[in-house]
């Protein structure tokens, strides 16, 4: 491999890099977080896809997994720190109530009725909580959205 | 035990109408009259018959007349426990009843207190920080109340938004209801014959 030369489009050696070091945030907000953490943990070991490093803050995060409920109390607060975040940006709802306020979504006066209301979401993960393999789908699929993405183009190119 | 607090409340706190009510089924209690509230729990706490040094709970039930607060005393020393309760009459929907804090008496009635304050609006005399501990400060009613009705709008951020309304649960649900001839109680459908007689 000393001599060799890789020949490949920009965006996607841009993309292979991004879909394959995705950084969550570390942030769990109800028993969908005990899910993830079971995720993150050996067994299912989060680590493989290269989005095992739980970033303590959210400057260095650019994956939010937003697992739990939202309560209203909390919602301005995770606004906060997705804005926090810098771009390029990617949230994941995890779980029923995140999706659509789950088991609260007629008479739980104290919850957001889906994370969408406040933060664009890219990937819904359904299940009450999901297991861990559902929460693995959602980030690879995240990641095949990721794969996809034209960021020089749609960056330097008007009109493309 | 509840007939031996309500006799020695009596005779400690005059004017205090301890009454005790034993149950059939479950938890019986000691009920006092709410201004006597804090004299009554003072002699318990302080008497060596009883030495109620422990407060468990401090919880409050809405019954549209009237809010009960209930305390769950207990002592370490003498391995007992009872329920202590306060009948607060409720005039009005946006009535706010009141009774004089433990918080003097038993560390822990902080935060019990302001949960009951937070849930179902009893105001706390003389508490040390009396405010809403589970719902944002700005928040309007109290939720726990049988008359309560959600606000639209909090912090620019809509409750309960009409495109997020499952209305196919809500119809589902409400056909229940009619084919149980409008009886609230039945709503749950956990059992298929009660949907179907």
């Amino acid at each position: 491999m000393q001599d060799s030369v890789v020949l490949m489009k920009v965006d996607d050696f841009f993309n292979w890099g991004r879909k394959n070091s995705l950084w969550p945030m570390t942030f769990g907000l109800a028993c969908c977080a005990i899910e993830m953490m079971a995720t993150g943990a050996a067994k299912y070991d989060l680590e493989r896809f290269g989005c095992g490093a739980f970033m303590a803050t959210p400057r260095r995060a650019d994956l939010m997994i937003v697992a739990g409920t939202v309560t209203l109390k909390m919602a301005p607060r995770i606004k906060t720190l997705y804005e926090q975040m810098p771009e390029p940006k990617y949230v994941i709802s995890m779980g029923s109530c995140a999706n659509k306020g789950g088991p609260y979504w007629q008479h739980g006066y104290h919850v957001l009725k889906g994370v969408d209301e406040i933060v664009p979401v890219d990937v819904y993960v359904p299940g009450c909580p999901p297991r861990p393999e559902a929460l693995i789908e959602g980030i690879m699929t995240l990641q095949k959205k990721i794969a996809n993405e034209r960021i020089l183009r749609d960056k330097w190119v008007k009109h493309a | 035990m509840l007939k031996d607090i309500a006799s020695f409340l009596n005779s400690q706190v005059s004017g205090s109408k301890a009454e005790a009510y034993e149950a059939e089924v479950g938890d019986g209690h000691v009920s006092v009259a709410g201004e006597h509230l804090f004299a009554c729990a003072k002699a318990l706490k302080e008497s060596s018959e009883f030495d109620m040094n422990v407060l468990q709970v401090v919880s409050g039930v809405d019954y549209a007349d009237r809010i009960e607060v209930n305390y769950m005393l207990a002592s370490f020393t003498k391995n007992t426990e009872f329920i202590l309760k306060v009948k607060l009459p409720k005039k009005s929907s946006d009535d706010i009843p009141e009774v004089d804090s433990v918080c003097s008496l038993w560390k822990a009635a902080n935060f019990l207190e302001r949960e009951t304050y937070d849930m179902v609006g009893v105001k706390f005399n003389n508490h040390p920080d009396h405010r809403r501990i589970l719902c944002p400060e700005d928040w309007e009613g109290f939720p726990l109340r049988r008359d309560y009705v959600v606000q639209k709008e909090w912090d620019g951020i809509e409750v309960n938004p009409a495109h997020k309304v499952n209305s196919a649960d809500h119809n589902f649900f409400k056909d229940v209801i009619e084919k149980m001839g409008g009886d609230q109680k039945k709503v749950t459908y956990s059992w298929k014959s009660d949907a179907e007689s």
